[in-house]
């Protein structure tokens, strides 16, 4: 986070302190369940800590090549994909990094990520379908952003936020077995109501906790779009490769044609419930609609010259 | 009904819904479909209307007697969902979009233009279209709506409403636009029809 890269490309200051808000109430949420286990079920915190610990380190280390593994991304080299190799590149120039590890997908589905605990050990990968899909200026914004979050250390943020949420569903699990079967290994575990309740705080924190992360997700991909499409310059490629991949397929309804002229009047109550609501708080990438909308308008001030 | 569905005659149907048969010759052409066979007209089976009332009778002097009469086979099904479907079949492409159209038009002609929902016809992809994003042997349904006069894509994966193939359903229609079919251009509106019953 203090990177030189990060402080200077974040110029949305709104997002930069509902961002750290967000990570401040889950490092207040980490301290207080911390208290409130060793308080109230004395239980061995450094046990559970360390054994996922190790988990996330594991993870944290190995990523691009679990990742790798998991997506059958192949890694290419600049002979074989020579015109993405030179984009990535020009990119990596732009943000100061070193030249990042390039693997393609071979699959339909359009998509990319990076990954990669800093820049030095980045690892930026598309899908072939995405390659056919978008144009030299679509394709060269996709991966603007993702190197946007490495540049601003995404991973790592995630990791850290993520250490809680993984320790109470760990503990979850923990504690269900155990009041299943009872007494394995525990002290106080007579006490039947107070396990109960240990518990039920778990599921709860848990809950927060998820939603905190997610809306943490939510602002860091804001600003890797901010921060990529101000590294290309061109905040309407964005927009417009968005909209080409995610937006148009999705945009295909669930409806059924036979539905078309009947129960129109009993359809605006459903739809309003399950829309945006939810979907929103619980959605890791945010709305498409508010990215692109986003993205126009940043696009509107720089041609303007207003920062 | 009587007073709308004369705005919803169906002038332009021909032009819009003639243009799945050089689409499908062109796919044909380059080897990437099996010869299409079957179709069918789905509408709001209206009781008081008395040509939907004898439509067995009427579809046969239409179908078989008339003049210029393709003699093309034909069903008639009801569906779960409250809705008829005449089911066709005929050989020839041409003639089963011909048929197809006649038998919408006679529909809409008798005071049913309001009760058309759509009409719906078959390719069955057993090539790879360009980029090799189709596996072999995909059933694709195209359904033609006659309230907006256009083509789309239609790949079940299930039973149940929802379950659809968007992504194929994206590339299919960006390349049949490219091969002359008029297709639905506003994505909302590609409503799907789950349980064809052909």
């Amino acid at each position: 986070m203090t990177s030189t890269s990060t402080r200077k490309f974040h110029k949305d200051r709104g997002l930069v302190t509902r961002m750290y808000f967000t990570m401040f109430m889950l490092g207040f949420l980490y301290a207080v369940f911390a208290l409130f286990l060793m308080q109230v079920a004395g239980l061995q915190l450094i046990f559970v800590g360390g054994i996922v610990g190790v988990m996330i380190v594991v993870q944290y280390f190995m990523s691009d090549k679990l990742i790798l593994r998991s997506t059958g991304a192949k890694e290419v080299t600049a002979e074989q994909e020579p015109a993405l190799h030179k984009m990535v590149k020009l990119l990596a120039d732009r943000y100061e990094m070193p030249m990042p590890k390039i693997a393609v997908i071979d699959t339909a589905i359009p998509n990319a990520f990076a990954t990669g605990r800093n820049p030095k050990n980045a690892l930026v990968a598309v899908t072939t379908g995405i390659q056919q899909r978008l144009n030299e200026r679509e394709l060269q914004a996709v991966i603007g952003h993702e190197l946007a979050h490495v540049a601003n250390r995404d991973m790592r943020v995630l990791a850290i936020a993520n250490f809680l949420v993984t320790v109470t569903s760990f503990l979850m699990t923990m504690l269900f077995w155990n009041m299943l079967f009872g007494g394995m290994g525990g002290r106080r575990n007579n006490n039947g109501g107070g396990m109960m309740m240990v518990y039920l705080v778990t599921i709860i924190v848990y809950f927060i906790g998820q939603l905190l992360v997610l809306a943490l997700t939510r602002y860091r991909e804001y600003g890797a779009d901010h921060t990529g499409a101000e590294i290309c310059g061109d905040p309407g490629a964005l927009a417009d490769a968005l909209e080409k991949i995610s937006g148009t397929v999705n945009n295909i309804p669930d409806k059924d044609l036979r539905k078309l002229q009947t129960a129109n009047a009993f359809l605006i109550i459903p739809a309003a419930l399950k829309g945006e609501g939810s979907m929103h708080l619980f959605s890791t990438h945010p709305p498409l609609e508010e990215r692109v909308k986003r993205l126009r308008e940043l696009e509107q001030r720089m041609r303007y010259g207003l920062r | 009904m009587g007073i709308f569905g004369g705005n919803k005659t169906p002038k332009n149907d021909w032009s819009a819904m003639s243009t799945v048969i050089k689409a499908e010759a062109k796919l044909q052409a380059l080897g990437e479909i099996t010869p299409s066979r079957r179709a069918g007209v789905i509408y709001r089976n209206d009781e008081s209307n008395s040509f939907q009332r004898d439509i067995k009778i009427e579809l046969n002097e239409v179908l078989y007697s008339g003049e210029g009469a393709t003699k093309t086979a034909f069903e008639i099904e009801d569906d779960d969902r409250g809705m008829r479907w005449i089911v066709l079949e005929d050989g020839k492409f041409g003639d089963l979009v011909s048929t197809v159209y006649t038998v919408g038009n006679a529909i809409g002609m008798n005071d049913g233009a309001d009760d058309l929902l759509a009409a719906v016809f078959e390719l069955y992809f057993t090539g790879t279209v360009e980029d090799n994003t189709y596996r072999s042997g995909l059933r694709t349904y195209w359904i033609y709506r006659y309230d907006r006069k256009a083509f789309y894509p239609f790949v079940p994966t299930g039973e149940n409403e929802g379950e659809r193939d968007r992504p194929a359903e994206g590339r299919l229609g960006q390349d049949l636009r490219k091969h002359g079919l008029a297709v639905e251009k506003s994505l909302t509106e590609w409503m799907g029809l789950w349980g064809i019953p052909f």
